[in-house]
C-alpha cells in the first residue's frame, strides 16, 4: 500500500512541475511586465545632475527672467527654462496619419484624406511655426494605455505591477502630476478616462462618458461647448480637449464612411475657429502671446476602425504643432530628417517624425517643469525648435563659448535640455534595474552605461573648458562651436535611442521563442497526462479484470464536449460567453444523462432536479452579467429591483437582507447532517461541528451589521465588521492545520475506521469544512445560495454517477475511466459556479470588495490571498477538494466488497481526468493567445483570460497534489 | 383505404411533402406579406405552424400503426394531443440550455417549441399513440429496427441535433439579425429535419418497404 501510494501520487507532481515550467516559459515570452516605480521628480533634484555644475548659469537666468517673467513659480527656472507659457492640447482619438497628412504624400487619394485642410494650410503657409508630424505610438494601441504612455513618457505594458489594484488611476509620476505639483492650472474637457486616470489633478474638468461607442456626438459636443469660451479665459495654463467622435465612428462605420468624413469636416471647422481665436490673441501682451497648440491623435486605426495591435495603420497617428511665437529661423535648418514634398500650388510641406514616447518629456521641457520620473523619451528637436524662445541666448556659458548666431544658441539650449533629459533617463534606468522584479538584460545595461558616461563626460569637458579657460583661448572653440554641439547632441541622442530600444525590447516585443517553447512543454505535459491515465488504467485492470472496451459512447461524448469547450476559446465571442457555453454543455450533459437513463427505463428524480438546477445557475449567471454592466451591489436586490417591486421598498429590502441568513441556516442544518452522518471521528467531530456553527453565527452577525438594519452600538459594529471575519478565517486555518497535523502524526489512531472508504469520506469532509466558511464569508450575501446550489449540484452528480455505476455493475467497466461523464459535469459545474458567483475573466471582474472583508487597510499579501480565495474558491478549491465524493459514493453504495486499493486507484483516475480537462482547455487558451497575439482585443480579453486560466490550472494542480497527500 | 405498406417512393414522397410545405410557407410569407423569419419571426413561425402542422398530422396519421383499433381521426386526435405536450418538453429543454426568457421572447419561444413539437413529437404520437414500448424503442435505444421507426425518428433526431448545432452561432459578435433567438436555431432544426428525412428515405431504400400490420 505504502509503495503504491507514491506510484499513484508521483504523476501529479510530475504534471505540476511540467505545467509550472510551461507556464513560466510562456508567460516570460507573452506577458510583458514592467514595475511601476513610486518615485517622483522634483525641482530640487536638478542639483544632483551633472548639468548644473556651471553655477554662474543661475545668475544669467535671473537677469534673463527679469525680461520674461513666467506666469507661475516663484523661483523661476526649475529643470529647464520654460519656452512656452500656455499649452493647448487637442486630442482627436484614433486620428490616422493620413487624416492629417496631405494626400500627395500617399500613392492614392482616398475619400477620407485632406479633410483637415486647416492644419495642412497652416503647415505649408507658416512653415516656421507650425508643422505636421507623423507620430508613432507604441502598442498596445488602446486609448487607456496610450494616455498612460503619453503622460508618463513610458511604455505601459499589459501588467504594470503597481501598488494599487482596482482603481485605474495612474500612480506613477506623470505629466499631469508634475503640472499640478508645479502650480500649473490644468483644464480638461472630453473623454472621462482622463478623470479616472488622474483624479483630483485638474483645476477644472468637463468629463463626458466615453463607454457608449454608438454615440458619436455627446463627448464632442460637450467639448465644443466649452473649448472656445475657455480659450478666451486666462485662468488656466494647460488645456486638454479630448474628442472621441472619430474613434467611435471608426468602430461603428469604419474609416471609409460618411459619418467619419462628416466628423472630420466638423473637426476642421472647430480647429479653424480655435486657430482664429489663438491668432487674434497672439499679439504682444495678448492671452496667447506665447502659446503652443498641439493637435494630436493617441493612436491610429485600421480601415475597419479597430485598434489595439501593432500594425502600421494602428501605430501611425499624427501630431500637429503650432507655436504662436515664431522662431527666428526656419526649423528645417537644424534638421535633416525631414520628409518634404511640394503641393499643387508649389508650396513646400514638410513632415517630421515624432515618437509618442517623447511627448511627456518634450512638453515638460517646453513648460519648464520636472520631467516625469519614469519617462524614457527624449526632447524632440523639431518640436523644441518650433517655439521662439528656444532660439534666444540666455546662458552665460553660451557667451563664453561665443555663440552668437541663432542656430548656435538654439543648439546650446537644446544640448542643455538633453543633458538634463539624459541624466533623468539614466536615473530611472538605474533605479528600475535595482528594484524591479524582472530587471533588464545585463549586457544591454552595460552598453547603455558606456554610452552615458561617454556623453556626459564629453559634455563636462566642454563645459569646464569653456568656463575656466580665459578669453584668449575661447577663440579656438568658437571656430567649430556648431560641430562640437552637434557631436554632443549626437552623443546624447545615441544614449537616449539606446535606452528606448532596450525598453521597447523589454516591454513591447513578444519573445516568440519562449512562447513556442512553453507551448511545446505544455503539449508534452498533455502526453504525460494521457500516459499516466493509461498506466493507472492498466493498474486498475490488474485489480479488477473486465473485458469492456475503453472507448464507449460515453467516453466519446465526453471527449467531444471537452473538445467543443476547448476549441470555442479560439473565438473572442465564445470567451465572452464562456459561462453560457459551459451552462449549455452542462444542460446538454444533463439531457444526455436523462436519455441514457431512460434507456434502462428508470428516470431518476435527480435527473430532473439537475436540469432545474441548471436553469437556476443560468439565471444567476445572467443576473451576474447584468451586474457587470451596472456594477452595483447584491444580485438579489438587483433582480428584485429590475422586476419592478417598488412599493414597500424598505420593508422588502429588510426582508432581502434576512434572506441570506435564512439560506445560511438551511445550509448549517445540511452541513450538520452531512457531518454527523459521515463523521465517525469522535474527537474532532465536535470541534468541526462547533467551529462551523460558530462561523455561521459570526457570518450572520457580520451581515446584519453590514446591512445596517439594526441600530447597533459602535463596539458591536466594529466586532461584526472586522473581528467576526477574522475569527472565521482563523477557525478555517485552525481546522486545516489540525487536520494536517492529525494526519501526519498518527493516521491510524486518529482515523480508527477499518473501511478506507469511510476514512476517505472523513478526511474529505474535514477538508471541505476547513475551507467552506472562509469562502462563504468572502462570497458575501450570495454565499449561502451559491453553497446550496453547489451542494445540490454535487449531490445530483454523485447520485447519477451511482445510478450509472449500478448499471455497469453487471459486468462491464467501472471507474471514472469508463464513465468520465460525472467528472466532466463536475468541471463544467465548477466553471458555471465561477460565473454564477459574479466573476468573469477580466481584472475588473475581480471582486475587490471581498478582499477587504475584515480588513480596512491594504496589504498586498493579505488582500491578495483573500482575493485569490474569493476568485477561485467555488470554482477551483471546493470542486477539486470534493472530487473524492465522486468515488466514495460509488464505493459506499456498492454491495460487493471492493478490493482495498481500488478506491485510491479510482480516485487517482478521477483526479487525473479532472486535471486533464482543465489542462486541455488551458492549452487551447494558450494556443489561442499565441495565434491572436496581435488581435485587437488581446489585452482586453485574451490576456486576462490567459492569466485566469493559467492561475486556475496551477491552482488545480497544486490542490490535486495537496489533496492526494491528504487523502491517500 | 390507407396504404398497406410504405415503399421507398412513398416514404420519399412523404418527406418531400413535409419538406416542401416548409419551403412553401417561406415562399408564401415572403410573397404575400413580405415576411421573413428574420424580420417577422413569430409571424412566420405561426404561419409555419398553420401550414406545416396539418400536413404532418395528416400524412403521419395515414401511416399509423395498429390500424385495426385506431381510426384515421383517432390518429389525428393523438397527434393534436401530442402537440402541446411536446411543446412543453421542448421549451423546457430550450430554457435549460439557455433560451432567453421574457415577455419579448414569450411568443417566439411558444411558436418555436410548437414547431419543434411538430418535427419531433407529433409524428410518433400519430403513428404509435401512447404505446410505451414503441416510444421507448425509438427514443431511448436509438435503434430504429424497422422502416416505420426510421420514418418517424430520424427526422426527429435530425431536427433536435440541428437545433442544438444551430444554437452555436448565437454568441458570436457578428451582430447579424439572424443570430437572435430562435432564428438560427430554427434554421438548424429545419436543416436537420430535411437531412433526417433524406436519411430515413435512404434507410427505407436499404431495409426494404415497411409492412404495416393489417391484422
Amino acid at each position: 500500500m505504502a509503495a503504491s501510494k507514491w506510484v499513484l501520487i508521483r504523476p501529479f507532481f510530475l504534471i505540476l512541475t511540467l505545467h509550472s515550467l510551461a507556464i513560466y516559459l510562456f508567460t516570460r515570452g507573452f506577458l510583458l511586465t514592467r514595475t511601476e516605480l513610486s518615485s517622483f521628480s522634483h525641482c530640487s533634484d536638478k542639483s544632483q545632475s551633472p548639468c548644473s555644475i556651471p553655477s554662474p548659469t543661475n545668475n544669467a537666468n535671473a537677469s534673463f527672467l527679469g525680461d520674461h517673467p513666467p506666469k507661475s513659480g516663484s523661483n523661476g527656472q526649475c529643470w529647464t527654462r520654460p519656452a512656452v507659457d500656455r499649452l493647448v492640447i487637442i486630442i482627436l482619438d484614433a486620428l490616422r496619419f493620413d487624416f492629417v497628412a496631405p494626400s500627395f504624400f500617399f500613392e492614392e487619394k482616398k475619400p477620407w484624406m485632406d479633410k483637415l485642410e486647416v492644419l495642412q494650410k497652416l503647415a505649408s503657409d507658416e512653415g516656421m511655426s507650425s508643422r505636421i508630424f507623423k507620430a508613432i505610438a507604441d502598442p498596445p494601441t488602446t486609448s487607456l494605455q496610450r494616455l498612460k504612455g503619453l503622460t508618463t513618457g513610458g511604455l505601459p505594458t499589459f501588467i504594470d505591477v503597481g501598488n494599487s489594484f482596482g482603481a485605474p488611476a495612474i500612480v506613477e509620476d506623470n505629466l499631469i502630476f508634475q503640472l499640478a505639483n508645479n502650480g500649473k492650472r490644468v483644464l480638461m474637457m472630453g473623454d472621462d478616462t482622463w478623470v479616472k486616470l488622474f483624479p483630483h489633478r485638474f483645476n477644472e474638468s468637463y468629463p463626458y462618458p466615453s463607454f457608449n461607442v454608438k454615440d458619436l456626438d455627446t463627448v464632442d459636443n460637450g467639448v465644443i461647448e466649452h473649448l472656445l469660451p475657455s480659450l478666451l479665459r486666462d485662468d488656466w495654463d494647460v488645456l486638454i480637449a479630448h474628442f472621441l467622435g472619430v474613434d467611435h465612428a471608426g468602430h461603428i462605420y469604419g474609416v471609409d464612411s460618411t459619418p467619419m468624413i462628416a466628423k472630420l469636416e466638423q473637426y476642421n471647422n472647430i480647429l479653424e475657429e480655435v486657430v482664429q481665436v489663438l491668432k487674434n490673441q497672439s499679439g504682444s501682451g495678448g492671452l496667447h502671446e506665447n502659446t503652443l497648440l498641439v493637435v494630436m491623435g493617441d493612436h491610429g486605426q485600421t480601415l475597419n476602425g479597430d485598434h489595439g495591435g501593432g500594425t502600421a495603420e494602428e501605430v501611425e497617428t499624427s501630431l500637429f504643432a503650432m507655436s504662436l511665437r515664431n522662431p527666428p529661423a526656419p526649423v528645417a535648418t537644424v534638421l535633416d530628417k525631414n520628409y518634404c514634398q511640394l503641393d499643387l500650388d508649389g508650396k513646400k510641406i514638410c513632415i517630421g517624425t515624432f515618437q509618442q514616447l517623447d511627448f511627456a518629456v518634450t512638453m515638460a521641457s517646453l513648460l519648464g517643469i520636472p520631467f516625469p520620473f519614469g519617462s524614457i523619451g527624449r526632447v524632440n528637436p523639431e518640436l523644441y525648435a518650433l517655439t521662439g524662445r528656444t532660439w534666444e541666448t540666455h546662458n552665460q556659458c553660451a557667451e563664453k563659448l561665443g555663440s552668437h548666431s541663432n542656430l548656435e544658441s538654439w543648439m546650446l539650449n537644446y544640448v542643455n535640455n538633453l543633458c538634463v533629459n539624459t541624466w533623468q533617463v539614466k536615473r530611472y534606468i538605474d533605479l528600475y534595474s535595482i528594484t524591479s522584479v524582472i530587471g533588464l538584460p545585463a549586457e544591454d545595461l552595460l552598453y547603455i552605461n558606456a554610452l552615458y558616461s561617454q556623453a556626459q563626460g564629453s559634455w563636462l569637458d566642454i563645459m569646464k573648458f569653456a568656463l575656466y579657460s580665459e578669453n584668449g583661448t575661447h577663440s579656438r572653440i568658437m571656430d567649430n562651436t556648431t560641430s562640437v554641439l552637434q557631436r554632443q547632441i549626437d552623443a546624447y541622442s545615441s544614449f537616449l535611442e539606446g535606452v528606448a530600444e532596450l525598453a521597447r525590447f523589454a516591454w513591447t516585443e513578444f519573445n516568440l521563442m519562449l512562447m513556442v517553447f512553453g507551448l511545446c512543454v505544455m503539449l508534452t505535459s498533455l502526453c504525460v497526462h494521457l500516459y499516466s491515465i493509461r498506466t493507472v488504467h492498466a493498474l486498475c485492470k490488474s485489480y479488477y479484470p473486465f473485458s469492456g472496451s475503453s472507448t464507449s459512447l460515453r467516453v466519446l461524448t465526453v471527449i467531444f464536449f471537452v473538445a467543443i469547450r476547448a476549441f470555442s476559446f479560439l473565438s473572442n465571442s465564445y470567451i465572452l460567453a464562456e459561462g453560457r457555453v459551459a451552462s449549455f454543455l452542462l444542460g446538454t450533459s444533463g439531457i444526455l444523462n436523462l436519455w441514457f437513463s431512460s434507456d434502462t427505463g428508470e428516470v431518476a428524480v435527480e435527473n430532473l432536479l439537475f436540469l432545474v438546477l441548471n436553469i437556476i445557475i443560468r439565471f444567476g449567471m445572467e443576473s451576474g452579467l447584468s451586474k457587470e454592466t451596472i456594477g452595483s451591489g447584491s444580485s438579489i436586490v438587483h433582480s428584485f429591483g429590475s422586476t419592478g417591486i417598488e412599493k414597500g421598498w424598505s420593508l422588502k429590502l429588510g426582508l432581502l437582507e434576512l434572506l441570506p441568513i435564512l439560506a445560511l441556516s438551511i445550509l448549517v442544518v445540511l452541513i450538520y447532517i452531512i457531518i454527523s452522518r459521515n463523521f465517525f471521528w469522535k474527537r474532532l467531530k465536535y470541534f468541526y461541528t462547533m467551529g462551523n456553527s460558530l462561523c455561521c453565527m459570526l457570518m450572520s452577525v457580520h451581515w446584519i451589521v453590514e446591512s445596517n438594519i439594526i441600530a447597533a452600538s459602535e463596539e458591536l459594529k466594529n466586532f461584526g465588521k472586522t473581528f467576526a471575519p477574522r475569527i472565521i478565517y482563523s477557525i478555517g486555518l485552525l481546522h486545516f492545520v489540525l487536520l494536517a497535523l492529525s494526519l501526519t502524526i498518527n493516521k491510524k489512531y486518529m482515523v480508527p475506521v477499518s473501511n478506507p472508504t469511510d476514512a476517505l469520506a472523513i478526511v474529505a469532509t474535514g477538508m471541505l469544512s476547513a475551507w467552506s466558511s472562509t469562502i462563504l464569508i468572502l462570497l458575501g450575501r450570495q454565499g449561502p445560495n451559491v453553497a446550496l446550489v453547489c451542494i445540490l449540484g454535487a449531490w445530483c452528480i454523485t447520485r447519477l454517477n451511482w445510478a450509472a455505476q449500478v448499471d455497469a455493475e453487471s459486468g462491464t467497466a467501472t471507474g471514472p475511466i469508463s464513465n468520465p461523464m460525472p467528472v466532466l459535469q463536475w468541471s463544467l459545474l465548477a466553471v458555471c459556479l465561477f460565473y454564477y458567483t459574479g466573476h468573469w475573466c477580466t481584472f475588473d471582474g475581480l471582486r475587490y470588495a471581498a478582499a477587504f472583508i475584515g480588513f480596512e487597510h491594504f496589504n498586498i499579501v493579505q488582500q491578495g490571498i483573500l482575493l485569490a480565495i474569493d476568485t477561485f474558491g467555488v470554482s477551483h478549491i471546493i470542486p477539486v477538494l470534493s472530487i473524492p465524493f465522486l468515488v466514495i459514493s460509488k464505493h459506499q453504495i456498492s454491495k460487493k466488497k471492493q478490493p482495498d486499493g481500488l478506491l485510491f486507484i479510482n480516485l487517482t483516475q478521477a483526479f487525473l481526468i479532472y486535471g486533464l480537462i482543465t489542462a486541455f482547455t488551458t492549452t487551447l487558451t494558450i494556443i489561442c493567445v499565441t495565434i491572436q497575439r496581435r488581435h485587437l482585443m488581446v489585452w482586453g480579453l485574451f490576456a486576462p483570460k490567459y492569466v485566469f486560466d493559467v492561475l486556475g490550472l496551477l491552482l488545480t494542480d497544486v490542490l490535486i497534489c495537496v489533496g492526494s497527500l491528504f487523502y491517500y | 383505404m390507407a396504404v398497406s405498406e410504405i415503399t421507398t417512393p412513398k416514404a420519399a414522397a412523404l418527406h418531400l411533402l413535409c419538406s416542401l410545405s416548409l419551403l412553401v410557407v417561406h415562399w408564401l410569407a415572403w410573397n404575400l406579406y413580405s415576411w421573413s423569419l428574420i424580420t417577422h419571426t413569430s409571424e412566420t413561425l405561426g404561419l409555419c405552424l398553420i401550414v406545416h402542422g396539418p400536413i404532418v398530422i395528416g400524412v403521419y396519421s395515414l401511416v399509423r400503426r395498429d390500424r385495426q383499433h385506431c381510426s384515421y381521426w383517432m390518429a389525428v386526435a393523438r397527434g393534436l394531443f401530442g402537440l402541446p405536450v411536446g411543446a412543453l418538453v421542448m421549451s423546457f429543454g430550450a430554457i435549460v440550455l439557455g433560451a432567453p426568457v421574457g415577455i419579448r421572447y414569450l411568443k417566439r419561444t411558444a411558436y418555436w417549441s410548437l414547431l419543434m413539437s411538430i418535427f419531433t413529437f407529433v409524428p410518433p404520437a400519430c403513428v404509435f399513440g401512447s404505446s410505451r414500448v414503441d416510444w421507448h424503442r425509438i427514443f431511448a435505444h436509438f435503434k430504429p429496427e424497422e422502416s416505420l421507426d426510421a420514418l418517424v425518428c430520424l427526422p426527429a433526431y435530425g431536427s433536435v441535433i440541428g437545433a442544438w448545432i444551430g444554437a452555436w452561432p448565437m454568441p458570436l459578435d457578428w451582430e447579424r439579425p439572424w443570430q437572435e433567438w430562435p432564428i438560427c436555431v430554427t434554421y438548424g432544426a429545419v436543416a436537420g429535419y430535411w437531412i433526417g428525412g433524406f436519411a430515413s428515405s435512404v434507410f427505407i431504400l436499404i431495409h426494404g418497404p415497411v409492412h404495416v400490420k393489417e391484422d
